[in-house]
């Protein structure tokens, strides 16, 4: 005989309340898909997100090939601060763009570009809940940057989402992100 | 116990992803990833089909964030996702089934694990539970493994709370029923 009924039925409970352990990885999955899918009925401020990132000359999200040690993901997203129904902006206002990282493994990231004088301590990017996702959140005017990523004071990782920028100033990898003016 | 959002900050969280901080939508997975991987699981016996269940709900809740009226009971709001994509996942698996195994006999002749060790238990405890209606098992989940009120699973459902009792109750006596069978082998 096992238990009287309730505690059977309490045993099985209790055993199925044990906590479970979902691979991690289902957030850069979650991520990777909400950035690269474009929201239906986009009226809406992420409708704006994802019109934007499907439009050719940006940026997508694509696999960190050849650095599988970092495990890293990169992709910028336009933060757009106005809906659907206000106008365009003129083309000399600055715009807000998130850049995130995939970086399980990294303890400190930071952003540095064309934008902040390629300073390591001026754009840290900070952890995004998930154990693997740093981001910083970037106002750009209309123009052309150059940038990359700063991981734990040593390593520097180009967007691998982004085009190659051809002129490697400081000899190491770095991309290139164009924002357009004119609401582009 | 009903359903409680970790802290104060799932409205926060929510209202800057609907604000464009897409990145903050990150917090809200890592948060609920396990507690409601662990519905899936159990409701669908399988880690595979959990997984993808349990992504399916986060794309989905961040697509429809715009409708979570109150982002307070942001989980509450994401378990009624979840539940429903296990209900279709669920009954998907079972179109398979019954395309590719249907043998009563052979299932009644199949050996039943035995009752000893923990493994074995294990074994027993997700026998036991894949051999519930969906319906029961569903009901029987969410009131004594997530710990729901009948309330807060009548929400989540869209079933009355009676019938939820009814369902928990055959859940119990169907379960106390198999369990008895495992000690007779």
């Amino acid at each position: 005989m096992f238990e009287p009924v309730d505690d059977a039925i309490e045993r099985i409970a209790r055993h199925l309340r044990r906590p479970v352990r979902i691979d991690p990885a289902l957030d850069s999955r979650v991520m990777r898909e909400i950035t690269t899918v474009p929201q239906p009925g986009g009226a809406t401020l992420l409708g704006a997100t994802w019109r934007w990132l499907r439009r050719p000359h940006r940026v997508t999200l694509t696999p960190l090939g050849g650095l599988a040690a970092a495990a890293a993901l990169a992709v910028v997203v336009l933060l757009s601060r106005t809906d659907s129904q206000s106008p365009a902006p003129p083309q000399t206002e600055s715009r807000a763009f998130q850049f995130v990282l995939v970086a399980p493994r990294a303890t400190h990231v930071s952003l540095v570009g064309d934008f902040n004088d390629w300073d390591a301590t001026r754009t840290p990017m900070r952890r995004a809940g998930s154990e693997a996702l740093w981001t910083v959140v970037v106002p750009l005017a209309p123009g052309r940057y150059h940038y990359a990523f700063f991981v734990d004071g040593a390593r520097w990782l180009a967007d691998p989402s982004a085009p190659v920028a051809r002129d490697e100033d400081y000899g190491a990898p770095s991309s290139v992100l164009t924002v357009g003016g004119g609401g582009s | 116990m009903g359903i409680h959002s970790v802290g104060t900050s799932d409205a926060a969280l929510v209202r800057r992803v609907q604000a464009g901080d897409t990145g903050a939508y990150a917090d809200l997975v890592a948060r609920y990833r396990d507690r409601l991987g662990r519905y899936a699981l159990h409701m669908l016996g399988n880690r595979e089909d959990a997984e993808e269940v349990l992504q399916d709900a986060f794309v989905r809740a961040y697509r429809s964030l715009t409708r979570c009226d109150d982002p307070e009971r942001f989980g509450a709001w994401l378990y009624g996702i979840l539940v429903n994509r296990c209900r279709t996942a669920g009954a998907r698996a079972a179109r398979r089934a019954q395309r590719f195994v249907y043998d009563p006999a052979a299932l009644e002749g199949a050996p039943l694990p035995g009752p000893d060790g923990r493994t074995e238990w294990d074994d027993v405890v997700r026998w036991a539970l894949a051999r519930l209606p969906s319906e029961s098992r569903e009901a029987f989940l969410l009131k004594h493994v997530e710990e729901l009120e009948y309330e807060d699973m009548a929400r989540l459902t869209g079933a009355g709370v009676s019938a939820l009792k009814m369902r928990v109750k055959r859940a119990r006596e169907q379960l106390q029923a198999m369990l008895k069978e495992v000690e007779r082998v």
